[in-house]
């Protein structure tokens, strides 16, 4: 079977899973194992990568044991994680990171998926349409290769009746004249940015946010200095905008994925779409975390339909019921280093 | 009050505690004599005033000296405290969070008159730093600058920051593999003086495979600690990488002890100096003909130490145009000896301050 034959059949039963509000393991199985043979089929370096793991298709019974590939491994551009040609990529989205860090690649030969996959994580929210949205990062168009970038410019267009604000012009800077115009509305405003953006607008204004409003925050401070516990940077959302901690959400994702994990509240898991699941594995012992034990998450995410859709990432959670996950942060040694780096706890 | 004779007995009693010897190595009288001599110029430059051209001149110790130190390993601990001691100065002592066990046992077997002069303490508040005449940190690059950020103008600072080591094997390639794994293995590869990489002259394959026999040679005479969830991450996070790497690419080769994360040697077919995620996780590299900076890449500006197999005079002195502060034989990498520069520092010199009459 051709690519596009083998890719539309499960785009169609991948589709018909993402309109469900829940789906049975057995369901989750039978189409995982089948993105798998398709993965296995047309993306060569993944291919190889199971060869020399000794598994394939046949071999596999159970989307646990489906080979996982570090997110690292979309670094090594020579040897490009997807099904198809890059050259034929409409989209190529870039790893962030501190400088001088090589940047993973994400290519997508479409964004039809990617963009489903934003909406329906984005709806499990069951959030109200806000009058106002505000983007806290830079606009799609100026920032092409950004994910996170892309991914409010869907959940702008997806608010197409909104009021939208791009608060952060071409040269990065944030237009507090467009933040503080917020004070004056009356109706919900939806405020969505990095926790890094957040904490520069807590810096330079404070105002209060209508009734009804909320906001999202992703993003951790990969590549910065600044380092703000979740309870703090939570109680800076009431202080400086009003917003109850309820009102406020954090996302997890990351370039590697097409999906979206969301957690409401200063407690709480975060919870996937239901064509992903997820798996805690302790490091250790190569297997699943023992209950309430932290370890390093394990996505299976569907939507990755066009490179792999087995991860295997560096940030630590506990594994929750049904599951959910309890997000601990990204593992401090995830980069290389030198010696001595626990001397950082001197500072402490 | 002890005079430096005194101290110099003293510690050579200390320094006989197994805790010490296992890091330290054997430490004589006649050794931290010809020390303080080789590097003050007299045994009692710090008791009594000596000509010095047409002065007469006196060191004299620091009151205080705050030691900062990392939890990886305790060698420099037990060498920044030991320099502190024999120099006769109250030594404050900041640990790691998760303490240095050994190191904190020493401290309490010293000798009276030496056990007074050390304090050990777990926070770093403003009180301890301002108290201190000289500030010696070992730490990664931004608690180094954390620190500094901290200190009054006339507080001296001796920052001993993020470095990394390698070796060079150029022949020999039993012994070299056998000095490699000790020299990779030791403390868990976690010290600033642990290779993360070994330069091969001639076939790195033939070189790698026959490391991974003495890695897990190594292992099983010594197996490595356990590791915690993040360095065990780290591993299999390097492991998984690595193995993409080879699926795609025979230029690159993978060998781990199987059923653990005990040990992983990473042939690249290419020079550029890599950081290992430390635990003894060892790159092989082809020697580049031309041994430059540029040739190994920017980590290369952190280098510490080169330990070379063969090791000689004049091969050693050919390198020394590289950022390193010390080239030694393979195999000692982690054994410094007592006289060496700490990143360049001559560890007593630095200490003191001169009086001059005259």
């Amino acid at each position: 079977m051709s690519l596009t034959q083998a890719s539309n059949q499960i785009l169609h039963s991948l589709r018909t899973m993402m309109q469900s509000h829940k789906v049975l393991d057995a369901d989750f199985q039978t189409l995982a194992l089948e993105v798998f043979n398709l993965q296995y089929t047309h993306n060569t370096a993944y291919q190889k990568y199971c060869h020399s793991l000794e598994i394939c298709p046949q071999s596999v019974s159970h989307w646990h044991d489906i080979p996982r590939v570090s997110t690292d491994a979309f670094k090594v551009t020579a040897h490009p994680l997807c099904t198809h040609d890059t050259n034929s990529a409409v989209r190529t989205f870039l790893t962030s990171g501190t400088t001088g860090e090589i940047s993973g690649q994400h290519h997508f030969p479409t964004l039809d998926l990617y963009e489903l996959a934003i909406l329906k994580s984005w709806q499990q929210l069951d959030l109200t349409a806000p009058a106002t949205i505000v983007l806290l990062t830079p606009r799609p168009e100026h920032a092409p290769h950004s994910s996170l970038s892309h991914m409010m410019g869907v959940l702008a267009e997806h608010y197409s009746s909104a009021e939208t604000i791009w608060a952060i012009a071409e040269d990065g800077s944030m237009d507090m004249e467009k933040i503080n115009s917020l004070a004056e509305r009356t109706s919900p405003v939806a405020i969505l940015g990095t926790a890094i953006a957040f904490l520069h607008l807590f810096e330079n204004t404070s105002l209060t946010l209508p009734s009804g409003s909320y906001a999202m925050e992703t993003g951790g401070y990969k590549g910065t200095k600044r380092q703000l516990e979740k309870a703090d940077l939570y109680s800076l959302f009431t202080e400086k905008l009003g917003l109850p901690h309820s009102s406020v959400i954090n996302e997890y994702s990351m370039t590697e994925l097409s999906s979206q994990f969301y957690t409401r509240g200063l407690v709480g898991p975060h919870r996937g779409p239901v064509w992903t699941r997820t798996r805690v594995i302790d490091p250790r012992t190569g297997t699943d975390a023992a209950p309430g034990e932290p370890g390093h998450i394990a996505i299976y995410d569907l939507a990755n339909l066009y490179s792999v859709s087995a991860l295997q990432t560096q940030d630590i959670a506990i594994a929750g019921e049904g599951g959910c996950f309890t997000l601990l942060g990204r593992d401090s040694t995830a980069l290389p280093r030198g010696c001595s780096r626990a001397a950082d706890h001197a500072l402490g | 009050m002890t005079t430096t004779q005194d101290r110099i007995q003293l510690l050579t009693q200390a320094c006989q505690s197994h805790l010490a010897k296992d890091v330290l190595g054997e430490i004589s009288n006649t050794q931290l004599t010809a020390w303080i001599t080789a590097e003050l110029g007299h045994v009692d430059a710090l008791d009594i005033f000596h000509a010095h051209g047409p002065l007469r001149s006196r060191a004299f110790a620091p009151s205080t000296i705050l030691h900062i130190v990392s939890g990886n390993t305790p060698h420099a601990a037990f060498q920044s405290l030991l320099r502190g001691l024999l120099i006769g100065s109250h030594n404050d002592v900041k640990l790691p969070s998760l303490g240095l066990p050994d190191f904190e046992k020493w401290i309490h077997s010293l000798p009276a008159p030496l056990s007074g002069l050390v304090s050990c303490h777990s926070d770093l508040t403003d009180a301890l730093l301002y108290q201190a005449e000289v500030v010696i940190a070992i730490g990664s690059d931004a608690a180094i600058t954390g620190i500094h950020s901290r200190l009054l103008p006339q507080q001296r600072f001796i920052p001993h920051g993020h470095k990394v080591s390698i070796g060079i094997v150029s022949g020999d390639f039993a012994e070299g593999a056998r000095l490699a794994a000790k020299d990779c293995s030791l403390h868990n590869q976690r010290g600033c003086l642990s290779p993360h990489a070994i330069y091969v002259q001639g076939n790195t394959q033939k070189f790698a495979q026959m490391l991974a026999q003495e890695m897990a040679r190594y292992s099983q005479d010594d197996p490595p600690q356990p590791l915690s969830l993040s360095e065990a991450g780290a591993v299999q996070n390097l492991r998984q990488t690595t193995q993409f790497i080879t699926a795609n690419d025979d230029r690159t080769q993978l060998w781990q002890s199987e059923g653990s994360l005990h040990w992983t040697v990473i042939l690249e077919p290419d020079s550029t100096l890599k950081l290992s995620c430390l635990n003894r996780c060892i790159y092989v590299k082809p020697l580049p003909e031309e041994i430059t900076t540029a040739a190994l890449g920017p980590e290369c500006q952190y280098l510490s130490t080169i330990a070379l197999h063969p090791f000689s005079n004049t091969t050693s002195e050919s390198l020394a145009h590289l950022p390193a502060h010390r080239i030694c034989p393979l195999g000692s990498s982690q054994q410094p000896d007592l006289f060496w520069h700490h990143d360049g520092y001559a560890p007593l010199a630095s200490l003191v301050k001169w009086k001059d009459l005259g």
